[in-house]
């Protein structure tokens, strides 16, 4: 069994907490993304589990067995870092070969293993070309090859695709997911890009500053963030956030924005959750999640500026600084300065309590 | 002010050709974009205008005048790199006064256009600090406001947000488009990232071994792509280009999931090409030809499907969060007026209007 399972993981170095008591159960088979910003925590918990790292505290466990004390060889497990470590002497049919060569596969096993490797990842045409020639997209697609080839049950990799250009970035996810699928390997993926977790991970545990922030589906990270960071972190652009008080309405219960001069009302449940809060809660909704309205309904808003990506419009709305940001398709004809008539849908919206940052459950 | 002007320029280095027979003109205040995979002559362009190559045949043109034989000091061009280069030594303000005190500026003119420079790029609280104690986001502003103080005829700006995270850089660019507007200076910016290209250009160039394949607003070269080239290169996910198949009346792609009337004379066509938003995807009601989900990657407000029907994969960019299952059969559809034709060459023929055609097109 393949599972991995941090229990109580601390690492220090020195006065520094790199991560703070991390529990994490990753199932066999299972796709985990280690997502947030750098110095989150999530190279340290990746090389804790490969073996470099020792922990301060807590164990890790490969299925039944306690890691502590296992070589880093010894763990059976293949990794793929940033700075792919080919050799440039070798071409890439030796390369992809050097790790089954080394454990002394017979010729036959490692002639179809090496072939059917090169057609999962698009590197037959240049199996005999050298690898000094070749273009860092490849080198790291050799990379990961290499590694792949000796099929670990577990397999770790540390923000392998940050080197590679953008239109590369997109064709390589979706060749990993397919490698993940192909050989059913627990996989453990460390990215700052949000794009990447959610797109390949089953799963994705958000960190910041040690602490693990939530653990979740990329739906369910997106549409219930647990906290203001998890919030901001997750999407593209983030949520939106406005300060705000509870105030009864006529209507119901609604949040008062202060001087942006707006009372979106809530929903029953969200309105539970708000009268929960002690003081002051943070309105978020997501920028996809909202839609035009007419004049006199909804919030009113000026459009600072307006930015057309493909197939997408984003909105920056606000007066004089930006204050919220909406997306809609392109036809719309948006101008600058216009006042711009929207509401966020009722259920999409998540508020948070200003003081701690947390999410109230209200949907 | 400044309008920059390339007439057939050629560069080589040895064997090979960095930039190839380039034409263009960027109009006076202009934010012009040149966009393209890397080793595409996007930088050397750069250089070229900035003076520090020289064009091996061709005419580089600053305001209407031949500046080939100009020194680079007297293009008065100011130049942000990808990799900041801030002297460490100094403070932000002393960073941002450098080209000022360099040319012997008055005091009071130095400190005038310091301040200026620092509120546009909201620096002023952290003008004290030195490079060391900022962060990228800063620093990327202090170089920035380095450069503002010169006034120059023109900046250029070679990948200069890359370095930083994807919220920032989400940030800074609308931010580097709201000071070019204000500044009112002409802008030549070389960027690897197609959003960024797309959000800060009023007109971007579009590269491919060193040869302009097109040159346009980015909302023209996305919506009217020349060639399959830049119809590939602009956009995600990437456009669906896919063989055209003759049919009676008009054309099938994949397999005969989408079908088309196309106009008479509507001639040489061979490839097909639909934006992933413009496919729609429907349940299967038995008519026609269904296809098959192979993939989908929820991104939270969009959803990408990966649908097959026979042997080339289709992708369909969905809003919001639609129940979408791997192997379920489902219709595809399209809006005609949105697909682009391609003839055997990759460019892109005159655009037809088109009606569906019954089967799997609703």
């Amino acid at each position: 069994m393949s599972t991995i399972r941090l229990e109580n993981l601390v690492k220090r170095f020195g006065p520094f907490t790199a991560l703070k008591t991390m529990d994490l159960t990753i199932a066999d088979g299972e796709f985990v993304a280690l997502l947030g910003p750098s110095g989150c925590g999530k190279s340290t918990t990746m090389n804790m589990i490969a073996g470099m790292e020792q922990p301060s505290e807590g164990r890790i466990l490969f299925g039944a067995r306690d890691m502590a004390g296992v070589a880093m060889g010894q763990r059976g497990v293949g990794f793929v870092f940033q700075n792919y470590a080919i050799f440039t002497h070798m071409t890439v049919r030796q390369n992809l070969a050097y790790g089954l060569k080394a454990t002394r596969r017979p010729a036959e096993e490692v002639a179809r293993r090496v072939g059917s490797m090169a057609e999962l990842l698009q590197l037959t045409p240049m199996l005999d070309r050298p690898a000094a020639g070749l273009s860092v997209n490849i080198l790291q697609r050799v990379a990961i090859g290499r590694s792949a080839v000796m099929e670990p049950a577990i397999f770790l990799l540390d923000e392998p695709l940050s080197n590679v250009d953008a239109a590369f970035r997109a064709v390589m996810r979706t060749e990993l997911k397919q490698l993940q699928r192909t050989f059913k390997q627990t996989m453990v993926y460390v990215t700052h890009d949000q794009l990447e977790a959610m797109t390949m991970a089953d799963r994705i545990a958000v960190m910041d500053h040690g602490v693990l922030q939530q653990v979740g589906t990329p739906l369910q990270i997106y549409n219930d963030p647990a906290n203001l960071f998890v919030s901001r972190f997750i999407g593209s652009p983030g949520m939106n956030l406005l300060q705000g008080r509870p105030v009864e309405t006529p209507a119901g219960m609604a949040v008062d924005l202060g001087p942006l001069g707006l009372t979106p009302p809530l929903t029953p449940p969200q309105a539970v959750a708000v009268r929960a809060a002690k003081g002051e809660v943070i309105y978020g909704f997501r920028p996809e999640q909202a839609a035009l309205v007419p004049e006199g309904q909804g919030m009113a808003m000026p459009v600072n500026f307006v930015e057309r990506i493909g197939a997408r419009t984003i909105l920056h709305l606000g007066q004089g600084s930006d204050v919220a940001k909406v997306v809609f398709e392109n036809d719309a004809g948006f101008e600058t300065g216009k006042m711009l008539h929207f509401a966020p849908h009722a259920a999409a919206v998540r508020l948070f309590d200003a003081a701690t940052g947390t999410a109230l459950k209200g949907h | 002010m400044a309008e920059i002007a390339f007439r057939n320029v050629t560069k080589r280095y040895k064997d090979i050709l960095a930039v190839d027979d380039a034409s263009f003109t960027v109009a006076d205040n202009e934010f012009f974009c040149f966009f393209g995979p890397p080793l595409s002559g996007k930088s050397t362009i750069l250089w070229l205008i900035l003076g520090l190559e020289k064009p091996d045949s061709g005419e580089i043109l600053i305001d209407g005048k031949v500046v080939n034989g100009v020194s680079p000091a007297a293009r008065n061009i100011a130049m942000v790199f990808q990799n900041l280069a801030l002297f460490p030594h100094m403070t932000a303000a002393d960073n941002v006064r450098f080209p000022l005190v360099e040319r012997h500026e008055a005091p009071a003119k130095i400190e005038a256009r310091l301040k200026d420079a620092a509120e546009k790029l909201h620096i002023t609280h952290i003008l004290h600090k030195m490079p060391g104690q900022l962060s990228g986001g800063e620093r990327q502003r202090v170089a920035i406001a380095r450069a503002l103080v010169r006034d120059p005829a023109a900046y250029l700006m070679d990948d200069p947000i890359s370095a930083l995270d994807a919220r920032l850089r989400e940030e800074t660019r609308v931010e580097l488009k709201r000071i070019q507007r204000e500044a009112g200076r002409t802008l030549i910016y070389v960027t690897h990232d197609q959003e960024e290209a797309m959000s800060v250009a009023d007109r971007m160039a579009i590269l491919e071994h060193g040869a302009i394949r097109q040159v346009g607003s980015p909302v023209e070269i996305y919506d009217h792509p020349a060639t399959t080239y830049v119809a590939r290169f602009l956009g995600s996910p990437v456009m669906n280009i896919l063989p055209a198949n003759r049919i009676d009346g008009g054309f099938e792609v994949a397999s005969g999931a989408i079908r088309f009337d196309a106009p008479e004379g509507m001639v040489g066509v061979a490839e097909l090409g639909l934006r992933p938003e413009d496919l729609r995807v429907s349940a299967f009601a038995g008519v026609g030809q269904p296809a098959t989900v192979s993939e989908v990657e929820p991104l939270g407000g969009y959803t990408v499907v990966t649908l097959k029907s026979g042997t080339q994969p289709l992708r369909a960019l969905l809003r919001g969060q639609p129940d979408m299952r791997v192997g379920a059969q489902v219709a595809l559809g399209c809006d005609p007026a949105r697909v682009i034709y391609f003839g055997e060459n990759g460019q892109a023929l005159p655009r037809p209007l088109a009606k569906p055609l019954g089967g799997g097109t609703q």
